[in-house]
């Protein structure tokens, strides 16, 4: 075997840091498991009454709530995503291109509060469109958009679109040319080269970037709790109602382990589907 | 294998080999294995590479030649066997503690030095004082005719100027052994030639001990001192190379180096060291050592390099008969491709250096071919017959 | 002509809230309106000036630099391991550190303030850094990783043949050619722990506050412009920080979205 300097040195810190996460989740898992107390930090024994509870239909249906944003967001997310994702790798400007991934890539660094507070100002009753519209006579009063699943997905769509842009365009930078103009040479027209090599070759992108993009809607709660105004509910803010208000910890726990199941669950859904889609690939 | 069995071998080997002429080695390879997974790289290698001297590994890609040069180096271990630097045991010392040179095929220069630190990374790596380091590096740009150069990045230079600070940073601490990866592969055509003559130039003013490794048989013959053809993980042959294009030592170094035509023939007699052959209607001297176990009346495969051959002349004694198929033009020579079923599966290969061949042998026209000199070479017939084709490297 | 349309809308829909939130920013009046009536700068005052977001900006400098360093120190040395070496429970190590990405953020908060609430743990800075440092480890380790694939191992061979030791291959090839791959994680690194907010939410307590948490909070209580005014500035410096990041590193090749040659 070859000589592995260093070795103990370069792996102990992250294992340490991979074992100090797991000892988190195990510790969320623990609690889930655990009675609540009212009005004590302290929890009680084993039970699996927080299971139970979550199939109240309250419950059951925050948690259809969020499947179906998450959904919803993944697939607006895609389709808005695609074009500029393959703008930015077909671009023959550098200043364009440079320009492009720039616009596309900051709102993924801006935060979600920012970010949140962005759209409040865009859709809010006295806010961007409404003063617009109202200015232009097309309406004669404000139009509720704010606490509506629609104004939440449309800012979820706004958080996730940066890195399905940056998953997609590494999927299409790697598709070589070539196959397009192969297509093209043996009498496809542009647009049935595109659907019928470069869709299908960018495949594992696009579930990659669906996966993430899940993932991440799955997560935000800035943006349901500010734009959704207690209207429009996910598992994250039941979770912090529970948690940091009501200190309900047991409870927030087991929705998180059903929550991170259901994550899990979709991820390995998609996986699966990819499974056949994979051959395909570029690699 | 178990190690024990690989031990009991290699003492064999150190038996048979003359302990005397060690002194006389530079790197020194005692049956030598190496092994990935299932995959045997290289087996049972032993060679030894004389001190001062030019060693081609010559081999097709996959044959085991970058493995033992990988091996010399120190990037790859031994799984059994050993090896010697100037006669010190090296297997278990590091490739850092090896004071070896080595020119890599795209050469490695580091992108983020000057040239000067590239070539005096080595000088540096050895505690060198400063205006001692660069002096050196000013002596090794100067040993490889490149100059001026010091202050720019690799990328700025050509291929070939590429080549040259590669050259001077495995020179520079005056390595035991110089290792080169193809070093020429990436170099156009013309380049390559003017490159190929400057190296050899500067290996033998330097009397640096060598090993180079090339694919490209015409590079190993006009480079080498003696070349080690390797195949399948094996050295089929080591010599000069004059030794290896007229005494191959079997099939595969006849066909590899070299151009070669090989012709069904039959054993007829054989007398003390030589044997006589059959090839169509002539009767052609050939060593006997490759045929001890063939039988007069039995098939041979006669290996007959192209400048060999040639079209019979008025009164001549024709060998075969055959039919032009194609030309093939060369500028200072014709290559000119004969349909000779009776002796040769695929065509014949004749060489000619007359100016008209091609409108003096038309093609379609019949024409009579004769063997020229003694050069031919006669191996036993491959079992499944069917005429080896023309192959060139 | 209707792609370029379709890019052109789909961009413009990216930049709107930025737009917008400029525009109110420069609105005298506390309630928004469009087009402001009378411009003014004194929400950008206002803004500075409040304590929540001073002490916020300060904590969270701390928290991501604290983090960032952290995650770069282990991401490097793991993805090398990763990349070069072959140990005991390598690909669980990896898959659980990576998984961070796909757990939900709140999911990842709760824990970490149980788990330092049961082992006795002061909602202090350190449990806001180790939680962040488990965030942003698996864009470390992915940048370094890319750049370790990248670079030629021919370079470090070559290095060993002219008598480097593996350390001092480490220090004079390795490192120095990684360096554009560990800036880069760095920075990303430091943005995305500077902007982490819900798995914060969790973490943090008044004293070690960051500026996204202070920034909810303050939505939460107050509607002027305020905000507003600090999410300019924010996005300002993001933007400024990643066009110069574009420039001197290829923001594309860290992104891994350049087509290949």
């Amino acid at each position: 075997m070859k000589p592995q300097p260093f070795l103990r040195i370069f792996v102990s810190p992250a294992a340490l840091c991979a074992l100090g996460f797991l000892a988190a989740m195990a510790t969320v898992l623990q609690y889930s498991l655990r009675a609540y107390v009212p009005g004590s930090l302290d929890v009680g024994g084993f039970t699996l009454d927080n299971f139970t509870a979550l199939l109240r239909p309250l419950y059951a249906r925050v948690f259809l709530d969020t499947v179906w944003i998450c959904f919803l967001t993944a697939a607006c997310t895609l389709i808005v995503a695609y074009p500029v994702a393959y703008a930015l790798v077909h671009a023959q400007n550098r200043l364009i291109k440079a320009a492009i991934l720039v616009i596309a890539v900051t709102p993924l660094f801006l935060g979600e509060v920012v970010r949140t507070y962005s759209w409040i100002v865009v859709l809010g009753n006295n806010g961007f469109i409404n003063s617009v519209l109202l200015k232009l006579g097309l309406i004669d009063r404000p139009l509720q958009i704010m606490f509506t699943t629609f104004a939440v997905v449309t800012a979820l769509v706004h958080v996730t679109l940066p890195v399905m842009v940056i998953m997609l365009a590494a999927a299409l930078a790697h598709i070589d040319p070539a196959y397009e103009r192969a297509a093209q040479s043996l009498g496809a027209g542009p647009i049935r080269a595109f659907l019928s090599v470069t869709l299908p070759l960018s495949t594992p992108g696009i579930i990659a970037g669906v996966a993430t993009a899940f993932a991440w809607t799955f997560s935000a709660f800035a943006t349901p709790q500010l734009i959704g105004g207690g209207q429009v509910n996910m598992i994250s803010n039941l979770v912090y109602q529970l948690g940091l208000a009501s200190f309900n910890f047991p409870f927030a726990a087991s929705l998180s382990v059903a929550g991170l199941a259901l994550t899990f669950a979709v991820l390995s859904l998609l996986r699966v589907a990819a499974r056949p889609l994979e051959r395909f690939g570029p690699h | 294998m178990s190690s024990l069995a690989a031990e009991r071998r290699l003492e064999g080997h150190a038996e048979t080999l003359p302990t005397s002429g060690s002194d006389d080695a530079s790197v020194r390879l005692l049956g030598t294995c190496k092994r990935f997974g299932a995959v045997t790289a290289l087996e049972d290698a032993t060679i030894s590479v004389r001190r001062g001297e030019l060693m081609s590994l010559l081999g097709p890609s996959g044959c085991g030649k970058t493995t033992l040069l990988n091996l010399v180096a120190g990037f790859l271990a031994a799984d059994s066997g050993q090896i010697e630097i100037d006669g010190e045991r090296v297997n278990d010392i590091p490739t850092y503690k090896r004071e070896i040179g080595m020119m890599f095929q795209n050469y490695a220069l580091f992108p983020h030095m000057s040239i000067a630190e590239n070539v005096g990374y080595g000088l540096r790596m050895r505690g060198i004082a400063k205006p001692d380091l660069k002096r050196r590096v000013a002596e090794a740009l100067a040993l490889v005719r490149l100059t001026g150069v010091e202050d720019r990045r690799p990328h700025q230079l050509s291929g070939g100027q590429q080549q040259r600070v590669a050259l001077a940073r495995a020179l520079v601490i005056s390595p035991r052994v110089l290792l080169l990866d193809e070093p020429f592969s990436a170099l156009d055509r013309n380049l390559r030639a003017s490159m190929q003559i400057e190296i050899k130039e500067i290996q033998r003013q330097l009397g640096v001990t060598t090993i180079f490794v090339t694919h490209d048989q015409g590079e190993a013959l006009s480079l080498s001192d003696r070349i080690a053809v390797m195949f399948e993980g094996r050295i089929r042959q080591v010599g000069t190379p004059d030794e290896i294009y007229r005494r191959p030592a079997d099939r595969f170094v006849a066909s590899f180096v070299g151009d070669v035509n090989v012709l069904r023939a039959r054993l007829d007699s054989v007398d003390g060291g030589l044997a006589a052959v059959t090839l169509g209607r002539a009767r052609i001297s050939v060593s006997r050592e490759p045929l001890t176990r063939v039988r007069p009346g039995d098939r041979v495969d006669l290996f007959v390099r192209p400048e060999q051959v040639r079209f019979a002349q008025a009164g001549e004694p024709i060998a075969v008969e055959g039919t032009v198929a194609a030309h093939i033009y060369q500028g200072d020579h014709v290559n000119l491709y004969v349909d000779a079923p009776e002796v040769c599966a695929s065509r014949l290969l004749v060489r000619s250096l007359e100016p008209d061949a091609i409108t003096r042998w038309p093609i379609g026209a019949r024409v009579g071919v004769s063997i020229v000199g003694t050069g031919a070479i006669a191996f036993e017939a491959e079992p499944d017959q069917r005429g080896g084709e023309p192959r060139s490297g | 002509m209707v792609g370029t349309l379709a890019v052109l809308a789909i961009l413009g829909f990216v930049i709107l809230p930025a737009v917008v939130v400029t525009l109110a920013a420069f609105n005298d009046k506390a309630i928004l309106a469009f087009p402001p009536e009378t411009w003014s700068w004194r929400w950008f005052a206002t803004a500075l000036a409040y304590d929540d977001f001073r002490s916020g900006c300060v904590n969270g400098l701390i928290v991501a630099g604290w983090a960032s360093s952290i995650a770069l120190l282990v991401g490097t040395a793991f993805a090398f391991a990763l990349d070069r070496y072959a140990f005991p429970l390598k690909r669980t190590i990896e898959a659980v550190l990576l998984s961070s990405l796909v757990v939900p953020h709140f999911t990842i908060g709760l824990g970490f303030l149980i788990l330092a609430a049961q082992i006795g743990w002061a909602r202090g800075f350190a449990v806001v850094v180790a939680c962040h440092v488990v965030l942003v480890l698996p864009f470390v380790l992915r940048s370094v990783y890319v750049s370790l694939r990248n670079l030629d191992q021919r370079l470090e061979l070559a290095a060993a043949s002219l008598g480097a030791s593996p350390a001092r291959v480490l220090g004079t090839v390795t490192l120095p050619l990684l360096v554009p791959g560990l800036v880069g994680g760095w920075l990303l690194a430091a943005i995305l722990s500077f902007n982490e907010f819900t798995a914060s939410l969790f973490v943090t307590a008044q004293r070690t506050q960051t500026l996204p948490v202070a920034m909810y909070n303050y939505v939460r209580e107050y509607a002027d412009p305020s905000m507003a005014a600090l999410s300019v500035m924010y996005i300002l410096a993001t933007a400024t920080l990643l066009t110069v990041a574009n420039a001197y590193l290829g923001l594309g090749k860290v992104l891994n979205v350049e087509p290949r040659r």
